[in-house]
């Protein structure tokens, strides 16, 4: 039977980063993956990433994950395609669909990172077509460059929900609400707001009653849901929509550890059934780890770092890495992984409602209940301060792991300190040249150049802008506010685009000066008909 | 089965004497516990599993087969399939998916045929119907047989059921009728009280009855040494497989000469397959009831020698469990002497599906001290020794 | 004992509710209906209710359903979904061809 050192079930970004750790020690690695292309869901991933430098924040995910691969033939490293893993058995034999007939392979190691499914939620017609995980809508979107449907509800606040509603709108999908029946968004604030200011509505604290369409989804029902998840009579809305999208959380897809004896649990703080692993991975079949989304549902950045401490302990237990080698590297690794398990949303605040900001100010509530920063909260975060000239305004409210802000600015104008949750701020002595990469960069797009009277009278705001057609120069159009409602007219004055803005483009739109602080978002007023 | 973690340990038992107690909550306890309860008997029945029917009662090919039994075992099945089967839906409450469509044990090559015709001997002999086919007469009852076959055995009165709903159907009938079932209850020991079994002992609590029926497959061997007695049998993995829905085919049990496949389509569609590997006497299993990596492409290779038009059918799940095999291939049924009180119904070495409905009676007799509708002897657990 | 152990326990009859049409496994039809029937008729565990009713017995083996049903069955049986243990995972992990299942490498020499 043909063997390997190490057998990684799961090209995506915690496999693939198994395998580069291993084989920088010098281990016969092959990583099994039963799509036709690797990198799992990394590829459908074309926003910015948080984190910091060492998580590769503001990378798109696509990027991260052509990056992985290329490291990974560099290293040697054998991904089979289109090979899909049928068995775990005893001994560590694995039992792998290729082609027209399965093969049996054995590592003396095994790293399982098959990842997770989307989980569904039942509602009258939800098994209606046009009824779609998120994470089928950006498979679609952006594996295979079709649009899922021209005009989409969105269930679920969650990241998934709010990143893939961003998406949609970029594919040019009407995206007419998001629903949630918690009371709160559960994803990062300003996934929520870059949603919010293109005019979306957000309904927390609502659900879906019924699809409606007899052969396709024709139609949706939301209603207002109670504090214990009861329809409130006489609060149903109704929407025109051909597409629901369904985004209520991941399962683990850890059968595989299951179906081979590992010691599983059911978490729900995980998301469901996972393997039961030591600070390395290991499960309790010693050779066999778990790395990724497989053993607790969090982020492809903490997907890539597991990766990386199971490939690392996997070379440790075959005798390739020293024990010093494992334990220095899997310390830097867990240095870097509990760094992205800080913040408002660590998995340690989960379910939790988290009232204050680590420095002591009061949370949005409009942007947990509407999506949103109201004009009336955004002022005392300390990002958003007025200055003389052109500044930037970082509407960055809740603690989570992100710094390329930082980092990015050539000036150092901008600080979020050693501290990577805290909330970014101005230095005092800031000296914008209104470059523009802060803007850019922010993986959240959170940050805005505002230079408040610019000329007598009117104010110019400079937001990133991630929607085709780019405006033009001399463009007219609305100002909306955060809250996705228009607040004046606009001009656009400048439309920026480099190589190191990374497909970001920057829009500077002209607004009375009063507007400074609420223009947010640029819509270009409709082409009018010419004979 | 290997029994859960505990968590959520609330309630007391709440009570824990009966005229009779069920050790083992498969189709043969529940059937039991069934017949019990329907003649008034009060019963309590206890599993080591959280899970009803977790044994083979769930994992079997769901035979309803007279043809190629033990001639100890042929009028047992034979009863049941002429008296039971028939309306055991009716008599349940639910559907157990009774199909009689025959079987077919199919044949390729001249010694094939011969081990057939043995087989029909020894069955005809007991008033079976049972003959030999050609090729061309097996692909008229069933035209997707392989060219390949040169003969069957046919039993058209055999045929096939549900093992699943058979099982929770006898489970949910005797539990309507008032039997109380207790799972995750492990039975450590019996213990005889004035020379009469009377005490059924597990971790969480001692239960009372004037009669232990004990059918807990191969646990059945632990438990009856508490009291001192053996049934000589052993713990065999078999594995199945079952496809996804196809259009309805064929309503025969089908089975081979060599033994190397059997199975059906359900009345669902879906087609369930058992089978081995040829190893499966020195398979190895890491304590649970996993599959081996060869077993089920083998059982594949056995199909498609026979049915070529199932190639394209996708498997959806394989599954293995315990058989527990007697050493002379036949189970032990009926009342332990030097035990008063003391029923035993295991080691049913593959095969206890299909005459579960009349095992379930005649234990249920035995338990309550009546005279059995047939004749047990055959099936004493003293009945085992030493060569000469 | 734990809750799920004792058969013995009365559910009361069983009321129809809003959405028991409601198809729950979509790959073999069963509703939410049959499901929160069968937990009455006794089966409490989630692998009898899936080897009586075969939801989560298709296709996807449950990994769209599997979540809903613990849910469904927990709400009936009063208890955490946690309490009521998962489903077994069995190969093959995805439906695959007996041609594909039958032809193993390396046996013919190649």
């Amino acid at each position: 039977m043909k063997r390997y050192d190490l057998i990684v079930v799961g090209a995506g970004p915690a496999g693939m980063s198994a395998a580069i750790e291993a084989a920088k020690h010098g281990v016969h690695v092959v990583v099994f993956d039963e799509n036709a292309r690797p990198g799992g869901q990394l590829f459908k991933q074309i926003h910015k990433f948080f984190g910091s430098k060492e998580h590769r924040a503001k990378i798109r995910g696509f990027v991260i994950g052509q990056e992985l691969l290329d490291e990974a033939a560099k290293l040697g490293v054998t991904v089979e395609l289109d090979s899909t893993v049928i068995g775990l058995y005893q001994d560590k034999e694995v039992v792998v669909k290729q082609g027209e007939q399965v093969n049996h392979y054995k590592g003396d190691a095994i790293v399982v990172a098959t990842g997770a499914a989307e989980n569904m939620v039942t509602f009258e017609g939800w098994t209606l077509p046009g009824v779609i995980g998120a994470g089928a809508a950006q498979t679609m979107m952006n594996l295979h460059g079709v649009r899922p449907g021209n005009r989409v509800l969105m269930l679920g606040t969650g990241n998934v929900g709010l990143v893939v509603s961003y998406q949609l709108k970029q594919a040019g999908c009407d995206v007419v609400a998001l629903v949630d029946a918690a009371p709160h968004v559960g994803g990062y604030g300003v996934h929520a707001a870059k949603v919010a200011r293109t005019g979306v509505p957000f309904y927390l604290s609502h659900t879906i009653k019924r699809a409606e369409g007899t052969d396709h989804v024709t139609g949706v029902t939301i209603a207002q849901v109670d504090s214990h998840f009861q329809f409130v009579p006489g609060t149903e809305k109704h929407f025109d929509v051909d597409t629901i999208c369904v985004a209520v959380g991941l399962s683990p897809m850890s059968q595989l550890f299951k179906m081979d004896g590992c010691k599983v649990v059911d978490d729900r703080r995980k998301g469901g059934q996972v393997p039961v692993v030591d600070d390395l991975g290991q499960t309790s079949i010693p050779g066999i780890f778990a790395a990724g989304d497989v053993s607790g549902i969090e982020e492809a950045s903490s997907a890539m770092i597991e990766g990386r401490i199971a490939g690392l302990a996997a070379a440790s237990y075959l005798g390739f890495a020293t024990d010093d080698e494992e334990r220095a590297g899997v310390d830097a690794n867990e240095r870097a992984l509990d760094g992205l398990r800080q913040g408002m949303f660590a998995p340690k605040n989960r379910g939790k409602k988290v009232e204050k900001t680590e420095e002591g100010i009061p949370v949005s509530q409009t942007l947990l209940e509407r999506g949103y920063v109201a004009d009336s909260e955004i002022e005392r975060f300390p990002g958003v301060t007025h200055r003389v000239g052109i500044h930037p305004v970082i509407e960055c409210t809740q603690n989570i792991p992100c710094n390329p802000c930082q980092d990015v600015c050539p000036k150092h104008c901008i600080k979020v300190g050693s501290h990577i949750t805290a909330l970014p701020q101005l230095e005092p002595d800031a000296n914008c040249i209104g470059c523009g990469l802060c803007v850019a960069s922010c993986p959240g797009q959170a940050i805005f150049l505002v230079d408040e009277k610019s000329e007598p009278g009117f104010a110019e705001v400079t937001l990133p802008y991630e929607f085709l057609p780019l405006p033009q120069k001399g463009d007219r159009g609305q100002a909306l506010g955060r809250d996705g409602k228009p607040v004046c007219e606009a001009e656009v004055v400048g439309v920026k685009r480099t190589k190191a803005f990374d497909h970001t483009a920057i829009v500077t739109v002209k607004v009375p000066e009063d507007m400074s602080m609420r223009a947010r978002f640029f819509k270009a007023a409709p082409a009018t008909e010419t004979d | 089965m290997e029994s859960n973690v505990t968590k959520g340990t609330t309630a007391d038992v709440p009570s824990r004497t009966a005229d009779a107690i069920v050790v083992g909550a498969g189709i043969i306890g529940c059937a039991t516990a069934y017949y019990l309860a329907k003649k008034g008997t009060s019963v309590i029945v206890l599993d080591a599993c959280d899970v009803i029917g977790n044994g083979g009662s769930t994992r079997n090919g769901g035979g309803v087969r007279q043809s190629g039994r033990d001639p100890r075992e042929l009028p047992l099945a034979m009863y049941a399939v002429k008296n039971m089967w028939p309306h055991l839906s009716d008599e349940l409450g639910a559907d157990v998916e009774y199909c009689q469509g025959g079987n077919l044990r199919l044949g390729k090559t001249e010694r094939h045929i011969k081990i057939l015709e043995g087989l029909r001997d020894k069955a005809v002999a007991q008033g079976l119907d049972m003959r030999m086919i050609t090729g061309d007469e097996v692909r008229q009852i069933n035209p997707y047989l392989s060219d390949e076959v040169i003969g069957a055995s046919w039993c058209p009165t055999d045929g096939h059921a549900n093992p699943l709903k058979a099982t929770y159907a006898y489970y949910m009938a005797a539990r309507r009728l008032g039997v109380r079932f207790y799972t995750g209850m492990p039975v450590t020991e019996l213990r005889k009280v004035h020379g009469r079994v009377r005490k059924v002992v597990c971790p969480e609590a001692t239960f009372e009855a004037d009669s232990v029926i004990v059918c807990a497959g191969y646990a059945s061997r632990k438990i009856l040494a508490s009291v001192g007695i053996d049934v000589p049998m052993s713990n065999v993995l078999i594995e199945a497989l079952v496809t996804e829905m196809e259009p309805q085919m064929f309503p025969q049990m089908l089975g081979t000469a060599d033994a190397d496949f059997y199975g059906h389509q359900t009345k669902h569609g879906s087609f369930v397959f058992g089978g081995d590997s040829g190893l499966e006497d020195v398979n190895k299993d890491n304590g649970h009831d996993a599959n081996s990596s060869i077993t089920a492409p083998a059982i594949c290779r056995g199909i498609l020698r026979y049915i070529p038009k199932l190639a394209n059918a996708k498997i959806v799940r394989t599954w293995g469990g315990y058989e527990d095999v007697c050493i002379d291939g036949v189970p032990v049924l009926g009342p332990v002497d030097e035990v008063p009180g003391l029923v035993v119904g295991c080691a049913f070495t593959g095969h206890g599906f299909g005459i579960s409905p009349i095992v379930g009676t005649l234990l249920a007799e035995v338990a309550r001290g009546e005279k059995t509708t047939l004749d047990l002897s055959a099936f004493r657990y003293d009945r085992f020794h030493a060569r000469a | 004992m734990k809750d799920i152990n004792d058969r013995t326990r009365d559910l009361g009859p069983f009321e129809p509710k809003p959405g028991d049409d409601m198809v729950v496994c979509r790959c073999e039809e069963v509703t939410q209906g049959q499901i929160r029937q069968a937990v009455h008729d006794g089966l409490f565990t989630v692998a009898e209710v899936r080897r009586y009713l075969r939801c989560g017995m298709g296709l996807c083996q449950g990994q769209t359903c599997a979540r809903l049903v613990k849910g469904i069955m927990a709400r009936e049986l009063g208890v955490s979904p946690d309490e009521l243990e998962p489903a077994s995972s069995r190969a093959p992990m995805r439906p695959i061809e007996m041609s594909v299942f039958a032809k193993e490498g390396g046996r013919d020499g190649e």
